[in-house]
């Protein structure tokens, strides 16, 4: 290889880098369809454990709609439960599902019969959500505590407590089986083993926290949607700080799902907007929005890494692509290595301005554009008092301290 | 600051740039060709030297293809004649004073148009391919298809003396009898700049006619009646470089493909190697009485220079260890008749020179001068049609913006400091509660007696593995023989 006979590579590689950008954006196009048929806002989503298509929606009028996403169409409606439909988990076999809801009841359902419930448990109080565990036959609620039923008994194998509050949700541990996690509404978040009768730790934030998702691909890692237009990634490990605060949102965040690569996830919030983030950045690095869209209140990512599912208040789903400018379909082996090219050069060139300025050029709607700009102004207002105080105080008297800090207020055993 | 995330990274970039490297030295196997010179049988011997060989032995000796490339074309008619080739070599244009416009396929001898303008010509120079070349003639300057159709009329490039094209930027160059260089951008039919180059000289001359191009940064070298060569961008009204080459008016000025050396020649007979990285005269040497009237550079650094009839090829101009000012001439032709030579151009990728003068053009065979592995995705002389097509469509995409034209290529691919600094400065004036950022010190050379120690050992390993390196390109030279 001379480089002589190849003269101006930088150049060259900086102009091809442009264009990859530009097309990307040109390309952006990651709205598929929208699956109607609800008569009432969606409350959760969840997909299907063994079936990619395949897709299961409650609504808060008590119906729990069965999707195939492939071909778009509804495969059958259950009505349910009486009032809202809180939660829905497949057991992991895929052959049947369990739904909790408003009316204190847990409907076991078999993926067929979409009249009678294979099995009902009427609880003692409200259920707010369920999560089945990865591999046994045991399954978790949270409603006033957080308890873990066994698929055969009707009264749950054991209550975990800490504190008179309710709980929000609760969600197991994708790789550490033995783990649970539940929202609470006192501003906590609980961590729980099932080998133990008591739970195992329990942090206390600042605001409430909606939900939480457990990182497929590593163990330790989960984070919470928070009502402070934030999400946070915990470390498990180490509970004292987020090793990460998410930003973006201009409301509260309302779901969070992670991709089955655990790189990214995606966020619904109550901005009618999702935003999808890479797990280790601090800024969304894609924002998806229509008119029609309301709050949204429940985001999946399908397991295949393609698409994300968002339900919001007017009852509606929306099919989205994971990667906005991603080509469905068959690529050739030329085309995939330009685009591969491309994604190559459009890092290698990530800082130059222009550059960067393309890629991050979304067009986002006006009550989130002002919003933010309301909330930057707020905290460059807050710096620039505490710079103040600090360039007038002795120095060292007002330290300089790191946000992640600050957020946790205290940590229980 | 570099937290173990990003070392890990770096780490992971850098030994996918070694293996990167790695791959592309290997992928050297497949250049299956290889320059060859023609060397004496015995050095210093009186009686054979190779300036001594005419282009019939040269002919005679070769094989029967190459031997076809040695050709003449006696066109007494229409003045001496311009000539270019294409970017891969493959085609030919020739232009004569008095308007007669030829373009072929030099190899095959098709005929691509033959016509006459009817009016002076100036130049001819080939666009980025050979469906499109540019003439300039006496009022305006006008691109032709190559079926001999006009295309377009530049009224902007009006009264050029010389036309240069820059491949990569798609930038026509032309110089104007009123001294003025102008720039237009060939893909979108636009003038870039267009600026003054008169240097006060005393006598008010107009535009001068010699130009030349660094391969290299895409710059646009004049020469100019006092003497001085300047080098021009289109971004900048004044020249980016300015030098006192000559102590008279310059004749002629070549700058080598990559970009490290200029030949320039003046009226005061003189012949001069530069290195431009410096601006320093590497050598300077006699010639016949007039100065060489054009100059030009092979892919693999022969000069040619021309003096009225006679060409001259030189070999190993900037060789450090020979002292003499006597030119190291390879070979030597004369045109018949005594007619004067007007344009001369090494043929890429071919051993070729081709000459124009006032009764025709030739071509000559210069063992040596051409690239021998040309890379098709750059330029490709045996392009079907349909290659031609999607060749020409990646050139567009790839057209570098004339604002990236600097004088050193390296500043897109290095850190900004400048900039850094004064972004932190703005942000510490806006807000003061900025966090001190750190730049990435540069790495420090090491002092003391380790770091000489390491320095020293660095040095003798490339030097060793320099002297490896020739050794087996001799013992592969040898055994091709």
């Amino acid at each position: 290889y001379d480089p002589d006979l190849h003269p101006f590579e930088v150049a060259r590689e900086y102009t091809r880098a442009m264009n990859a950008v530009k097309m990307e954006r040109i390309f952006a196009r990651p709205f598929i369809c929208g699956l109607d048929g609800h008569r009432d806002s969606v409350q959760c989503i969840t997909k299907h454990s063994t079936q990619l298509s395949l897709l299961l929606s409650g609504s808060c009028d008590g119906e729990i709609k069965i999707w195939n996403v492939a071909q778009r169409v509804c495969q059958g409606t259950i009505p349910a439960h009486n009032g809202f439909v809180r939660g829905i988990c497949v057991i992991p076999d895929g052959e049947a599902f369990y739904s909790v809801g408003n009316d204190k009841l847990i409907k076991r359902w078999t993926m067929n019969n979409y009249e009678t419930p294979a099995m009902t448990i009427v609880g003692k109080h409200v259920f707010t959500s369920i999560d089945h565990h990865y591999k046994n036959p045991q399954y978790a609620t949270s409603g006033e505590t957080v308890s873990l039923w066994d698929e055969q008994r009707a009264q749950p194998l054991q209550t975990f407590k800490w504190g008179a509050d309710s709980h929000v949700r609760v969600k197991f541990n994708p790789i550490e089986t033995t783990v649970l996690a539940s929202c609470a509404a006192d501003r906590s978040i609980i961590l729980y083993d099932t080998r133990q009768s008591v739970p195992l730790r329990k942090i206390t934030l600042r605001m409430n926290s909606s939900t939480l998702a457990w990182n497929p691909l590593e163990a330790f890692v989960f984070t919470t949607a928070n009502e402070d237009y934030n999400l946070y990634s915990f470390d498990i490990r180490y509970l004292q700080r987020p090793f990460n605060i998410h930003k973006d949102h201009v409301a509260a965040v309302t779901d969070v799902d992670y991709s089955p690569t655990g790189k990214e996830f995606v966020s619904g919030s109550y901005d009618k907007t999702i935003r999808i983030f890479p797990s280790d950045k601090g800024h969304s690095r894609d924002i998806y929005h229509t008119k029609r869209m309301q709050h949204i209140t429940c985001v999946q990512w399908t397991s295949d890494n393609k698409y994300v599912i968002s339900g919001s208040d007017e009852m509606c789903l929306r099919l989205w692509k994971a990667k906005a400018s991603e080509k469905l379909g068959v690529t050739r082996n030329r085309e995939a290595e330009t685009l591969e090219y491309n994604e190559a050069l459009k890092e290698k060139f990530s800082h130059f301005p222009k550059i960067k300025r393309i890629a991050r050029q979304r067009h986002v709607p006006k009550h989130v554009y002002h919003a933010k700009r309301e909330h930057k102004t707020i905290q460059d207002s807050q710096k620039r008092h505490e710079a103040n105080a600090r360039a007038n105080s002795k120095p060292g008297s007002v330290p300089f301290v790191s946000e992640r800090s600050k957020l946790v207020l205290e940590e229980e055993e | 600051m570099a937290t173990r995330r990003t070392k890990k990274w770096l780490h992971v970039k850098e030994r996918k740039s070694k293996f990167a490297t790695r791959q592309a030295t290997r992928s050297e196997i497949l250049h299956v060709e290889e320059e060859g010179y023609i060397v004496p049988d015995a050095v210093d011997d009186e009686d054979e030297r190779i300036v001594d060989l005419t282009q019939a032995d040269i002919k005679s000796s070769v094989d029967i293809f190459s031997a076809q490339k040695r050709f003449d074309l006696q066109l007494p008619l229409y003045g001496p004649y311009h000539i270019d080739y294409t970017r891969n070599g493959r085609h030919l244009l020739l232009g004569g004073r008095k308007g007669h416009v030829a373009a072929f396929d030099w190899q095959t001898k098709k005929l691509h148009c033959e016509l006459n303008v009817m009016e002076q010509i100036n130049d001819v120079k080939w666009l980025h391919i050979e469906t499109m070349y540019a003439v300039a003639q006496r009022q305006w300057t006008y691109i032709y298809d190559n079926q001999g159709v006009e295309v377009h009329c530049l009224k902007a490039l009006d009264r050029s003396l010389h036309l240069e094209f820059l491949p990569y930027h798609f930038l026509l160059a032309a110089t104007n009898e009123a001294g003025y260089l102008s720039y237009i951008d060939v893909s979108i039919g636009k003038k870039v700049a267009a600026y003054n180059t008169k240097i006060a000289n005393g006598n008010g001359k107009c535009g001068t006619s010699v130009m030349c191009q660094n391969p290299s940064n895409a710059m646009i070298g004049l020469g100019h009646a006092g003497g001085v060569v300047t080098f021009w961008s289109p971004n900048q009204r004044e020249p980016v470089v300015k030098m006192l080459a000559h102590k008279s008016t310059i004749r002629s000025v070549a700058v080598e493909r990559t970009g490290t050396y200029m030949a320039t020649s003046g009226v005061d007979a003189k012949l001069k190697i530069w290195d431009l990285r410096t601006y320093k005269c590497l050598n300077e040497y006699r010639t016949a009485s007039t100065g060489a009237s054009t100059l030009t550079f092979s892919q693999k650094n022969l000069l040619a220079a021309s003096y009225r009839d006679i060409v001259e090829i030189y070999k190993d101009l900037y060789d450090e260890e020979s002292s003499s000012t006597e030119l190291p001439r390879y070979l030597v032709h004369q045109c018949p008749n005594g007619s004067s030579i007007a344009s001369i151009a090494f043929c890429p990728y071919e051993d070729v020179l081709g000459v124009g003068h006032e009764r025709g053009f030739v071509s000559l065979l210069v063992p040596g001068a051409g690239e021998p592995n040309f890379d098709a995705l750059e330029a490709n002389p045996y392009q079907t049609k349909k290659q031609r097509k999607h060749a020409e469509v990646k050139q567009l995409l790839d057209k570098i913006q004339p604002d990236m034209i600097t004088l050193d290529n390296s500043v897109l691919s290095e850190i900004d400091r400048k900039a850094f600094v004064r972004k932190q400065e703005d942000k510490q004036k806006e807000f003061n509660f900025v966090k001190p950022k750190e730049l990435i010190a540069k790495a420090e050379k090491k002092k003391g007696k380790i770091g000489k120690r390491l320095a020293r050992k660095s040095q003798i390993h490339d030097a060793k593995l320099k002297e490896f390196l020739q050794q087996k390109q001799l013992k592969r030279q040898k055994t091709k023989k």
